[in-house]
């Protein structure tokens, strides 16, 4: 269906011009502003919430030292524990006394 | 009409001033683009460079330094660990201008590290100073609880400190490291870079407080690679007991230096191995003497005396020139190059010697005539050849071992070329131990190859290196000299070492006994010390020892170099063999031995 055909006799149509909304130079520009913003502050929402992740690998990170650190000291811990000098002080090590043969067993 | 005027009139004026607020606009943005454009593009490195000056952190992550590890029978124990300790300080301006009470930090200095309250309040009082220090090597809690008073002025640093658990353990083979991190004397410093590791690097944009931005793309982050850890061959019961015997026999003697090794003859392996006097590794620093660092096994190259005549016996047998039971005529001097080589009086002067006496008596005459045999009757450049390549290319003498410790001596063997200084007469010295050097460790794995079917293991004192990434490697015993004599002499020379053992302790070196399930040989070394200016001193003495135990096959040898022992008689007999016995007896009372089968 054409336009033509509305344009006849006792047609009451006022226009039949199909109107372009455009927007203007300033809206443009603001939307454009505005799309700006958004985009922007989408960027930081996610680089902060990234960089929050900073934290816990840091807070990870001290964990993973103290522990490391722990591990050491019982290292240390155990071993002096287990050292000769401190065996030899001992209580069970003073009570001990020694033995020599003083028979000989004849087969 | 009028109404529509104005209301054009009134749009157009709208229009006008949202054109003049655009325009301001647009003006705005381009003040705002050009400035941008100046700093971003025109002065981006100079605005870079800054912005990384405040942001970017970089630091080299220390690599722990790896530990070291002996043998406990079957078992492994640590003998140098890493701990992290703490430096206690106080800067006393700070305290002053936070109005802390030094009186309280000094108190609770000494309530909480120990010590002594006055030493605390001189300290946190001290003038002209921002660093006093009030504390080393604190452990974390005491550091925790005194730094949770949360005095003003009061700090803390962290320092890693190498620890040894066996207190002075082996402390001359470990050697230690310098406040620099670097490995000095021992194991430490000729496995400094494996034992140090690799450092990590971080680089990276941080916040204000400090953590790093993960969001950037830049940030560099290389985990540090730990040290090795090494594995010692030393057992510590050996080593342990062999230093209380060097302690001991060093106030007997009245030595100036004692040194000593057990090395595993079929292996090469390094049991014990320690010089006396020694140092404490973990306070290296109040060592006295340097020399108390070294490890006298590897670093005391000295004129080893008699303890030679083993060797030189074996060569000769091993040519073929002499056998084990050969006699021979001993004038009990010799004219050589002009100058008279003569044995000690109670020798018994010119008579029918055999080997076996050869090494019992210690015949210097009897060593030279070896030497002579080797030339076919005479000291010639046969006989220097021979005898200097069994030296140098059989028993390694004069090459450094290349054992994993620093400082390691080369030893030194005269060349058998005509220097027109003697030569002859330097040779006839080698024979009987003069005029060369050798250390206990050269001696040790010489003497091990002429016992063990005439094989030279390297000697080595680590058994086993681990990586950070879990992965191991065994050093396996490593052959430098397939048949340093053959099997056929190697089996002689227990024996006429055993000879020795047995002729002493029927002199009434009653130290000497040993059960018969055991086989001990052995040879004294009296050795003379040289002059700086040439010759020798008349009345100093270097006393030796070379010998092995074991059951039906030798299964340790043990050398001994007692410097300068004071005691009375021969050095060798009364300074070096005192020394051997008291190891051998350790050994085989130890129940490190394998008895004899029969």
């Amino acid at each position: 269906m054409n336009r033509s055909r509305f344009a006849g006799r006792n047609q009451n149509a006022v226009s039949f011009r199909v109107t372009e909304r455009r927007l203007g130079p300033i809206s443009n520009t603001i939307v454009l502003i505005v799309l700006a913003c958004l985009l922007g502050l989408l960027y930081l929402t996610q680089v902060t919430k990234t960089n929050a992740y900073g934290y816990q690998i840091n807070s990870l990170q001290q964990q993973a030292n103290t522990l490391q650190q722990q591990h050491s000291d019982l290292e240390v811990a155990s071993a002096r524990l287990q050292s000769m000098s401190r065996t030899q002080a001992s209580t069970v090590a003073k009570n001990m006394v020694a033995v020599s043969p003083n028979a000989t067993v004849q087969q | 009409m009028a109404f529509n005027q104005n209301k054009a009139n009134a749009g157009a004026g709208a229009v006008k001033r949202v054109q003049v607020w655009f325009g301001l606009l647009v003006l705005i943005v381009g003040i705002f683009g050009v400035r941008l454009f100046y700093v971003q593009v025109i002065r981006y490195d100079h605005f870079k460079q800054a912005a990384l000056h405040n942001q970017l952190k970089q630091k080299q992550i220390p690599a722990s330094r790896g530990i070291i590890e002996a043998y406990d029978g079957n078992s492994v124990v640590p003998i140098v660990l890493n701990q992290t300790l703490y430096t206690i300080f106080a800067d006393p301006v700070d305290m002053k201008t936070y109005h802390t009470d030094p009186q309280k930090v000094a108190a609770a200095a000494a309530s909480v590290l120990g010590g002594k309250y006055s030493d605390y309040e001189q300290a946190v009082t001290a003038q002209h100073t921002r660093y006093s220090i009030l504390a080393k090597k604190v452990s974390k809690a005491q550091r925790d609880k005194l730094m949770g008073y949360k005095f003003a002025g009061l700090y803390s640093e962290a320092q890693d400190y190498r620890i040894y658990p066996q207190g002075d353990l082996a402390a001359q083979t470990l050697g230690f490291v310098n406040a620099n991190g670097q490995g000095e004397y021992g194991v430490e410093q000729a496995m400094n870079k494996q034992l140090a590791g690799q450092p990590g690097e971080l680089k990276a944009i941080t916040d204000l407080n400090g953590v790093p931005l993960a969001a950037s793309s830049g940030n560099v982050q290389r985990p540090p690679v730990a040290g090795d850890t090494v594995t010692l061959t030393l057992d510590i019961g050996m080593q342990a007991q062999m230093q209380k015997i060097l302690k001991d026999e060093y106030k007997k003697t009245e030595s100036q230096g004692l040194s000593a090794v057990i090395l595993d003859a079929n292996s090469g392996q390094i049991k014990a191995m320690a010089s006396y006097p020694s140092y404490n590794p973990a306070n290296y620093g109040n060592t006295g003497n340097p020399k108390y660092f070294e490890n006298g096994a590897v670093t005391d190259a000295i004129e080893p005396g008699s303890t030679m005549k083993l060797l030189t016996t074996a060569a000769a047998i091993d040519q073929g020139v002499i056998g084990p039971n050969t006699t021979f005529y001993d004038p009990a001097h010799w004219i050589v190059d002009g100058f008279n080589i003569t044995d000690i009086e109670e020798d018994g002067g010119a008579r029918v010697q055999s080997i076996k006496s050869l090494l019992n008596l210690s015949l210097n005459t009897g060593a030279t005539w070896e030497l002579m045999q080797m030339g076919g009757g005479k000291i010639d450049a046969k006989a220097r050849d021979a005898w200097h390549d069994y030296m140098v290319n059989h028993f390694l003498l004069g090459h450094p071992t290349n054992i994993a410790q620093g400082y390691e001596s080369a030893g030194y063997v005269p060349g058998p070329e005509q220097n027109g200084a003697g030569i002859n007469l330097t040779y006839a010295n080698t024979s009987f131990g003069q005029g060369v050097l050798v250390t206990p460790l050269q001696m040790a794995a010489a003497d091990a190859s002429i016992l063990n079917g005439g094989t030279y293991y390297q000697p080595h004192v680590v058994a086993k290196i681990t990586h950070a990434d879990g992965s191991s490697q065994t050093i396996k015993p490593k052959v430098l000299v397939q048949h340093t004599v053959s099997a056929k002499t190697s089996s002689d020379m227990p024996g006429l070492m055993e000879y020795v053992v047995q002729g002493h302790l029927d002199s009434g070196y009653e130290y000497l006994r040993f059960s018969s399930k055991y086989s001990v040989g052995g040879k004294t070394g009296t050795a003379q010390i040289a002059k700086p200016g040439g010759g020798y001193y008349a009345d100093k003495f270097n006393g030796t020892y070379a010998g092995f135990v074991g059951g039906d096959h030798p299964q340790y040898v043990i050398v001994v170099y007692n410097i300068q022992p004071g005691v009375g008689g021969y050095a060798g007999s009364n300074g070096g063999q005192p020394v051997f016995a008291d190891l051998a007896h350790m050994l085989i009372d130890g129940g490190y031995v394998m008895p004899k089968s029969q």
